[in-house]
C-alpha cells in the first residue's frame, strides 16, 4: 500500500501544544493559518486525521496531496 | 458508583451508564436565545430535528433550552462510539422514554431483552406506545456523530418512518448523520438547525458578555470579541472566563483581536493561566475522563476532593454537571486542548489516566466501558484481559460488533498469545456476516497459538474453532463436518459451546446431505437444557432443522422450526447479519416448499445479500441454487438462470461443495425442461385484451380470488380466462404460461431484477 503526503490547511495559528495531537504531522504557522502536513497510510487514517480537525473545532481550509511515498515507509 | 442501572439481555447483565441518559443542567447565567426555541418550534409536525454543527456551537445547550422551554422532560440519550451496536442503542433509547414518560417503553424494553422479537418489533413496540398515548414525545440523540453502524442507523430510519405524528425526533451532531436526509428534506420533514443559526449575534454576545457575565466592555469591543470568534458560542463561553479573570478586560479583549492564534488553542491557555497550580492539574486530567462521577474521580486521580474542585469548576463554568446520577463533564472542545495540553507538560500522563479509569471502571463491572479507556491508554493487554472476560457476554447478546470493534485494536501477536480472543473473535465475524476473510485470520491466529503456547489452546479454543469452521462452512463441506465432530467432542469437557457445537454440526451435515444425521444432532442442540440461554446456537440448530424438515416435505415441522429460529435472530440484533441470513434462507426455503414461490423468492433474495463475501462459499453457492429454483417454478426463466450461472461460478471455486452440486445440476435440469416448454410449440392464437390483463396478474404472486378482486371479475370469470390462456400458449399450468408469456414477450419488463 501506497502512502501519501497530505497538507492540511486550517483557520488560526495553533500552538505546540495542538501539534501533539495531530502525532506525526508537521505544523507551521502561517498568518493566521496553520498547515499541517505529514504522510497519511491510507483512507481509514485520513478519515481518522480529519475527524481531530472536526474534535478541535477547526476549520477546514484546504486538503491536498502532495506527493507520493514508497511503500516501505509506510510500513514503518 | 452513585447510580447504574443495568438492563438484562437475556441472562446477562450489560450496565447501563446513568451519565449517558442525562441531559446537560442548564446553568441559570445561561443566555437565553428565544430565536433557537422558536425555531425549534417552528419544527412541529416535522418528524425529524437535526442540529448540525462543529464543536461548541451550543448545540446540546440550545436543545436543553428548548425542552426547558416546552417544559416537557425530553427523552434524551448522549451517544457514544460504542452504541454503534442496535441493541444497546435501543436499550438507551427505550430506557430514556420509559423515564421521561412511565410506561412508554416498558413493552419495548421487554421485547429487548428477551429472545423471540426482532429489533425493528422493539422499535415498532416503542413507536406504537408512543402514538397510542398521544404524547408530545421528543427523543433527543445527542452526539449522533458518534453512531456510523449501518445496521444502527437503518434502525434509527426505521424509527423516523413509523415515528408518530405528534413525537419528534431531534438529532444533535458535529457531522451530518448517514440517514436518508436529503429523502426526509424532500418531504418537508426535515428541520435543520445548523451553524449559521447557532453563531451568537452581537446583541447575544453582549447580552452574555456584560449583562450576564458583568464584564465591563464597550460596543467596540464587543463586536470586536464577536469578530475575532465569529460567533463561535465555545469561544465567547471561555473568553468570558478569562476576561473575568484579568485586570483590563479592555485591553485584553484588543491585545486577543491582534492575535493569530487559534481562538480557543488562545483563551484555553488565557483561562488555565488563570487557575491556581491545583485546580489547574485536577481540571487538566479529568478532561481526559470524558464523563465521570467524583467518586470516579477521587478513585482515578488518588485525590478525596473531588468533589469540592467540581464544585469550584462548575461555578466557573468549565465543567458542566449533568441532570442525574451525579455525572459531570468538561466541555468536549476544551476537554481536547486541556487534555493535549496535560499530554505537552507531563508525556504519557494522559495515557496513565485512561489506565487508572479502565481498572477503575473494571472494578465496578462496566466492561464495556473499561475496554474503552484500556484501549485509548493503548494498553493491549489490559484490552486483552478485558476480552478475555467479556467476550462471551457480548456474543451470547448478539454483540458481535462490539467485540469485533475492541478486537481490532489489538495487533496479531496479542491475539496469538490470548487464543480465547481469536476464537470468540471468529465467532463474532462469523456471526456479524460478509467477513469470511477476516474469520479465516483469526482462527489462523488461533492455529498459531496451538503452536506456541500449546498449554493455552484448552477444549474450549479448540471447539470454538471447530464449531466456527463448521458453522461456516468457507469452502469445504467434509472438512466443516469433521471440524464440527471434533467442536462436539471437545465441547462435551466444556459445557458453553456444546449448544453452538452441535448446532453448526448439524448444519453442516446438511449441506453434506447427511440428512438423518444432521437431524439427530440438531435435536441435541435443542434438547440441551441451556439451549434457549445460547440464543446464536440456538438459531443455527432451529434453522438446520427446518432445511432438514423442508427436504423430507414435512413442512408444518419446517415451519415451527424457521419460525422459532427467525424469532431468536430477530432479538439478536435484527436480521441484518450472517445467523439472520441464515435463518431468512430457511424460511424462505419453507415458504418455497408450500409452494409460495413469490414469497420465497423475496425472503430468499434477501437472505442471498449476506451471503455474498469476498470469496465464494457454499453458503453462497446454496442459496444462489434454491433461488434459481424458487425462479424458475415461477416462470422467470432470465432470472433463474443469472442465478444459476452465479451459483455455478461460486461452486466452480468451491473445494468441496458436498450436496450443493447435486442440488444445483438438479435445478439446472429442471430450468431446461421449463425453458424447452416455453420455446416449444406455436402460440396458437393471440390472447384477447381481458386474457392479457389476466395473463400480467398471473405472474404476480396474486392468488386466483385477488385476481378476481383487482379486476372486478369473479374468480370463475379468472379460471375461464386462464384455461383459455393455457389452451392458446399451448401451456399446462401457471409457471409454464407465464414463463412463455415471458419468452414471448407479452409481459413486458420483469417486475424484480436479482
Amino acid at each position: 500500500m501506497h502512502s501519501r503526503r497530505y497538507r492540511l490547511v486550517v483557520q488560526g495559528e495553533l500552538s505546540d501544544r495542538v501539534e501533539a495531537a495531530f502525532e506525526g504531522m508537521t505544523l507551521t504557522r502561517d498568518e493566521g493559518n496553520t498547515r499541517l502536513e505529514g504522510s497519511v497510510r491510507d483512507q481509514a487514517e485520513l478519515q481518522a486525521l480529519l475527524r481531530r480537525v472536526s474534535d478541535f473545532g477547526l476549520t477546514l481550509l484546504s486538503a491536498t496531496t502532495i506527493g507520493e511515498e514508497t511503500g516501505r515507509r509506510a510500513q514503518a | 458508583m452513585s447510580e447504574r442501572a443495568d438492563l438484562r439481555h437475556g441472562n446477562e447483565v450489560v450496565p447501563l451508564a446513568e451519565a449517558k441518559l442525562a441531559a446537560p443542567r442548564l446553568r441559570a447565567e445561561l443566555v437565553e436565545r428565544p430565536r433557537l426555541s422558536v425555531a425549534l418550534d417552528a419544527g412541529q409536525g416535522r418528524a425529524v430535528t437535526l442540529v448540525a454543527a462543529p464543536a461548541g456551537y451550543g448545540k446540546t445547550t440550545a436543545v436543553r433550552a428548548w425542552c426547558a422551554a416546552r417544559g416537557a422532560a425530553p427523552a434524551w440519550v448522549t451517544l457514544d462510539v460504542g452504541d454503534n451496536d442496535p441493541v444497546r442503542l435501543w436499550s438507551y433509547a427505550a430506557t430514556a422514554v420509559e423515564r421521561a414518560h412511565e410506561g412508554l417503553g416498558r413493552d419495548a424494553l421487554q421485547r429487548l431483552s428477551h429472545a423471540g422479537s426482532s429489533l425493528e418489533s422493539s422499535v415498532d413496540a416503542l413507536m406504537n406506545a408512543i402514538a397510542t398515548s398521544g404524547e408530545g414525545v421528543v427523543i433527543v440523540l445527542d452526539d449522533m456523530q458518534a453512531v456510523e453502524d449501518e445496521e444502527c442507523l437503518a434502525t434509527i430510519d426505521h424509527a423516523v418512518k413509523r415515528l408518530p405524528r405528534a413525537a419528534r425526533l431531534v438529532l444533535i451532531a458535529r457531522v451530518d448523520p448517514g440517514l436518508g436526509l436529503a429523502r426526509l428534506r424532500g418531504r418537508g420533514d426535515l428541520l435543520e438547525l445548523r451553524a449559521r443559526e447557532l453563531t451568537f449575534t452581537p446583541a447575544e454576545a453582549r447580552m452574555l458578555v456584560v449583562e450576564r457575565g458583568g464584564i465591563q466592555l464597550g460596543p467596540d469591543e464587543v463586536e470586536l470579541l464577536c469578530e475575532r470568534t465569529e460567533g463561535w458560542p465555545a469561544a465567547l463561553a471561555l473568553a468570558c472566563i478569562w476576561l473575568r479573570s484579568v485586570d483590563d478586560p479592555r485591553g485584553a479583549v484588543r491585545d486577543f483581536g491582534g492575535s493569530h492564534g487559534f481562538v480557543v488553542d488562545y483563551l484555553t491557555d488565557e483561562v488555565l493561566a488563570s487557575l491556581d497550580d491545583d485546580v489547574r492539574s485536577f481540571l487538566l486530567s479529568v478532561s481526559v475522563l470524558g464523563r465521570f462521577t467524583p467518586e470516579q474521580c477521587d478513585g482515578v486521580l488518588g485525590r478525596t476532593d473531588s468533589a469540592s474542585m467540581l464544585a469550584r469548576l462548575g461555578r466557573s463554568n468549565l465543567i458542566t454537571r449533568l441532570e442525574r446520577g451525579g455525572w459531570f463533564r468538561v466541555h468536549p472542545l476544551l476537554a481536547e486542548f486541556a487534555g493535549s495540553q496535560l499530554e505537552s507538560e507531563q508525556p504519557g500522563a494522559r495515557a496513565a489516566i485512561h489506565a487508572r479509569a479502565s481498572a477503575w471502571l473494571r472494578s465496578h463491572s462496566l466492561l464495556v466501558e473499561a475496554t474503552e479507556h484500556a484501549a485509548a491508554a493503548g494498553d493491549d493487554e489490559a484490552v486483552a484481559q478485558l476480552l478475555v472476560e467479556n467476550h462471551l457476554s457480548l456474543i451470547r447478546a448478539g454483540r458481535a460488533r462490539s467485540l469485533l470493534r475492541s478486537v481490532r485494536t489489538l495487533p496479531n501477536d496479542k491475539l496469538v498469545e490470548h487464543p480465547v480472543i481469536a476464537v470468540g473473535a471468529a465467532t463474532a465475524a462469523l456471526m456479524a456476516g460478509q467477513s469470511t476473510l477476516e474469520q479465516r485470520r483469526f482462527l489462523h491466529l488461533a492455529d498459531r497459538a496451538r503452536a506456541k503456547h500449546p498449554e493455552r489452546v484448552g477444549p474450549y479454543v479448540e471447539a470454538v474453532a471447530g464449531m466456527v469452521r463448521a458453522a461456516s462452512v468457507d469452502g469445504d463441506v467434509g472438512k466443516a463436518v469433521a471440524a464440527g465432530r471434533r467442536a462436539v467432542e471437545f465441547a462435551a469437557d466444556s459445557d458453553d459451546v456444546l449448544v453452538a457445537a452441535l448446532a453448526a454440526l448439524a448444519s453442516a451435515l446438511y449441506f453434506a446431505g447427511e440428512l438423518d444425521e444432521a437431524w439427530v444432532v440438531g435435536l441435541r442442540a435443542l434438547e440441551h437444557p441451556e439451549a434457549e440461554l445460547r440464543p446464536p446456537g440456538h438459531a443455527v440448530a432451529r434453522s438446520a432443522l427446518a432445511l432438514v424438515a423442508v427436504d423430507r416435505k414435512r413442512m408444518g415441522t419446517a415451519r415451527t422450526h424457521a419460525e422459532k429460529a427467525r424469532a431468536i435472530v430477530g432479538r439478536l440484533g435484527t436480521s441484518r447479519s450472517w445467523i439472520g441470513a441464515n435463518a431468512s434462507a430457511a424460511f424462505g426455503a419453507v415458504l418455497a416448499g408450500e409452494g409460495d414461490h413469490a414469497a420465497a423468492d423475496r425472503e430468499l433474495a434477501y437472505a442471498e445479500h449476506f451471503f455474498r463475501d469476498e470469496v465464494a462459499t457454499v453458503h453462497h453457492a446454496w442459496i444462489l441454487g434454491v433461488l434459481a429454483r424458487v425462479r424458475t417454478r415461477r416462470g422467470r426463466l432470465d432470472e433463474a438462470e443469472a442465478a444459476l450461472r452465479s451459483a455455478l461460478d461460486e461452486i466452480a471455486e468451491l473445494t468441496d461443495p458436498g450436496s450443493v452440486l447435486a442440488m444445483v445440476e438438479d435445478v439446472g435440469r429442471e430450468l431446461g425442461e421449463a425453458k424447452s416448454r416455453a420455446a416449444d410449440g406455436e402460440v396458437l392464437e393471440l390472447p384477447s385484451t381481458a386474457e392479457l390483463a389476466v395473463l400480467r396478474l398471473l405472474a404476480s404472486e396474486l392468488s386466483v380470488r385477488q385476481i378476481g378482486r383487482e379486476l372486478f371479475l369473479s374468480p370463475n370469470t379468472i379460471r375461464s380466462h386462464t384455461r383459455a390462456l393455457y389452451r392458446k400458449l399451448g401451456v399446462n399450468s401457471r409457471m409454464d404460461a407465464v414463463a412463455r408469456a415471458e419468452a414471448l414477450g407479452l409481459l413486458g419488463r420483469p417486475e424484480s431484477p436479482m
